[in-house]
């Protein structure tokens, strides 16, 4: 094998190897041969808690709404999705939530006004609309004209009885 | 525009009225992903230019340390950003963030292999070609290493140095970080890496966390990484230290105390 060959063999197998590494820190692949388990399960897990604050600082209502369910709601979800980047993971997390009816009312309202706002089909990045748009989630309505959003109806809130809210 | 000199701190949107209000300030870093040379520069950063502080981009997302050839989108705009705010040179890291289609998310160390090297090296060349200033390349922290390394930590970065002419950004809190995760001397790299070679260091706090110590950016910096920039300057002196903070800011004191403690540490002016 000439010198050249060999840099090409080894810079296939360098890439290979680095895949098999992300997949294994961010979408649940197996620990690659010959790694030590615990500093990468710590690598990974220091990964999801940037993740984590990284979506907070893009979707802060939806993160303030969780309060401090905030980063295990996050990090469950996110443990084996490799990053859309923070917009469109937490867009992603706050259906998924809407779907199984977990999304906090001011999760809600940021849902329905980013819908109303952008064009997103969950497979590539979010586009502006051009024409008026309208978002819905969880009982919140938004509007958008001429790019500017505004909550028509916030989301409901849980009732609050005589000893405040739950 | 002159090099980095004395004590700067990484410019962030979040603490720009503090930045601005540093008297003796004489350099920044910004990170280069977040500004658009398309658009103006943000108004902090324009105003520390005009007063000649000196603005070095400072970027995360080239992946230098990636098998596949680095992004010519990625390698323009770091280029167009060193135009932007005329800096006397760029810096990068010796990392991978990307591989197989997927983002990491983070800096990831690569293997200290020769195969590695030669990646680096290739992609280093390749944005060298480009860019319109000299870069440094920054060692990372890491919390794992690859099972297999060839070379050990200052041969590896020495060869990538002197084959790629490129500077050394070396990060003080990195080297405390890899060496006490390593249970290992952290002054054992400092005598083996080309000193003369650092265009200028980074300092930046951490916290220990389930048994490992993280370089979070978000924490105090701790007593034994300034100790450790005290044995870097009883070396040689660096010509400019720069603390990093991502987030967590702190009171305004607490930060200008930070500024004062590596200023004393390196003997440099005050900057606060």
């Amino acid at each position: 094998m000439t010198d050249a060959a060999a840099g090409r063999a080894g810079s296939g197998e360098l890439a290979a190897r680095q895949a098999e590494l992300v997949a294994a820190l961010v979408a649940g692949g197996p620990v690659p041969p010959g790694f030590a388990p615990a500093p990468l399960a710590a690598a990974r897990a220091a990964l999801l808690r940037k993740r984590a604050g990284d979506v907070a600082r893009h979707w802060p209502l939806l993160a303030a709404g969780l309060g401090a369910d905030w980063p295990a709601t996050f990090q469950t979800w996110a443990g084996d999705r490799p990053t859309g980047g923070s917009l469109r993971d937490g867009w992603d997390l706050a259906r998924a939530l809407r779907d199984r009816g977990d999304l906090p009312p001011l999760g809600a309202d940021e849902l329905a006004a980013r819908e109303a706002g952008a064009r997103y089909d969950g497979q590539r990045p979010p586009r502006p609309r051009r024409l008026p748009g309208l978002g819905r989630a969880g009982g919140a309505v938004a509007v958008q004209l001429l790019g500017r959003v505004r909550l028509l109806r916030p989301a409901r809130r849980p009732a609050t009885g005589p000893g405040g809210r739950r | 525009m002159t090099g980095p000199t004395g004590v700067g701190i990484g410019w962030r949107p979040e603490i720009a009225g503090f930045v601005a209000d540093l008297p003796g300030l004489r350099f920044v870093e910004v990170v280069a992903e977040s500004l658009a040379p398309a658009r103006a520069l943000p108004a902090g950063l324009a105003q520390l230019r005009e007063r000649g502080v000196t603005v070095v981009p400072h970027g995360v997302r080239l992946s230098l340390g990636g098998a596949e050839p680095v992004d010519p989108a990625r390698v323009a705009h770091l280029a167009a950003v060193a135009e932007l705010v005329d800096a006397p040179l760029v810096s990068e890291h010796i990392a991978f963030v990307r591989a197989g289609g997927m983002e990491a998310g983070h800096l990831l160390p690569l293997p200290r292999s020769r195969a590695a090297v030669d990646a680096v090296c290739a992609n280093v060349a390749r944005a060298q070609a480009e860019l319109p200033v000299p870069i440094a390349l920054e060692p990372i922290a890491a919390l794992f290493d690859w099972p297999d390394d060839e070379l050990d930590e200052a041969q590896f970065l020495t060869e990538i140095l002197d084959r790629t002419g490129a500077l050394l950004l070396l990060d003080v809190a990195n080297v405390y970080a890899n060496a006490r995760n390593r249970g290992t001397d952290p002054r054992d790299l400092l005598d083996r890496l080309p000193l003369e070679r650092i265009g200028y260091v980074h300092v930046a706090g951490g916290a220990e966390h389930a048994g490992f110590y993280h370089d979070t950016h978000t924490d105090p910096m701790p007593p034994a990484v300034l100790d450790l920039v005290g044995e870097l300057c009883a070396r040689r002196r660096p010509p400019a230290l720069l603390l990093e903070r991502d987030g967590d800011y702190p009171p305004a004191p607490a930060l200008r105390a930070e500024l004062d403690a590596l200023a004393a540490a390196a003997d440099f002016p005050v900057v606060t």
